[in-house]
């Protein structure tokens, strides 16, 4: 049965093209559906293109959200590379 | 999926600088795993295309899943068509992707790094048309 999951983060540096880049091939490496909302903005977590689009800055609360068998595991996978990369400032 | 060889994508552009600084930005976003291959200007440094530098690169992008080739402008596909055309010791399959360049590459060597094979590593650079940046 697919499950769902979801986590929120607040950043702690901008969400530049690094670290876009990584969490896009992080996401790609799970079946579940991965998405990161950011406002009123949702982007595909698989789409680069798409998380750097979002252009989310230092400070704002981004929702990591999954949809499939490896959901839960998604979603802390995503989170820890934004928790490490923005933080660096990549 | 992730043993498996990575698709590599190759830039043709009119211009050597161009090709090489998209290259080492979209290795720099994709971590690094994939072979990005710069293929710019002729043969004598002008700005132009030329077949021979593309069939270089070509061979040394592909790591047995594909090579996706990602033109700058219009003008560049008529060097890499005509190379495909002719007979020889190319690596397969080939795709050409319609896409912006920057976006293109990027998009599409996030994608090689990420496991996809060529169909959706030619898929993920053509979306890039409809990117949003703002």
């Amino acid at each position: 049965m697919p499950a769902s999951y979801e986590e929120a983060i607040t950043l702690a540096g901008d969400l530049h093209a690094r670290p876009a880049g990584a969490l896009a091939v992080a996401a790609a490496q799970f079946s579940s559906a991965v998405s990161l909302t950011v406002g009123a903005s949702s982007a595909d977590a698989k789409s680069v293109l798409g998380v750097m689009g979002l252009g989310a800055t230092c400070g704002q609360h981004l929702t990591v959200a999954a949809e499939g068998p490896d959901a839960h595991e998604a979603v802390a996978a995503i989170i820890a590379i934004l928790a490490e990369a923005t933080r660096v400032g990549a | 999926m992730s043993l498996d060889a990575r698709v590599g994508i190759v830039l043709v552009s009119h211009s050597a600088a161009l090709a090489d600084g998209a290259a080492e930005l979209a290795a720099q976003v994709s971590g690094g795993t994939v072979a990005i291959i710069p293929a710019g200007g002729t043969d004598d440094g002008r700005l132009g295309t030329s077949a021979a530098k593309v069939e270089q690169a070509l061979k040394l992008a592909d790591g047995g899943a594909g090579v996706v080739i990602v033109p700058d402008l219009g003008s560049a596909v008529l060097t890499v068509r005509a190379l495909l055309g002719e007979p020889g010791d190319l690596p397969t399959p080939v795709e050409v992707a319609d896409a912006p360049f920057v976006e293109g590459v990027v998009a599409a060597t996030v994608a090689a790094a990420g496991g996809a094979n060529i169909k959706a590593v030619l898929a993920a650079a053509e979306e890039a048309r409809h990117a949003r940046k703002l």
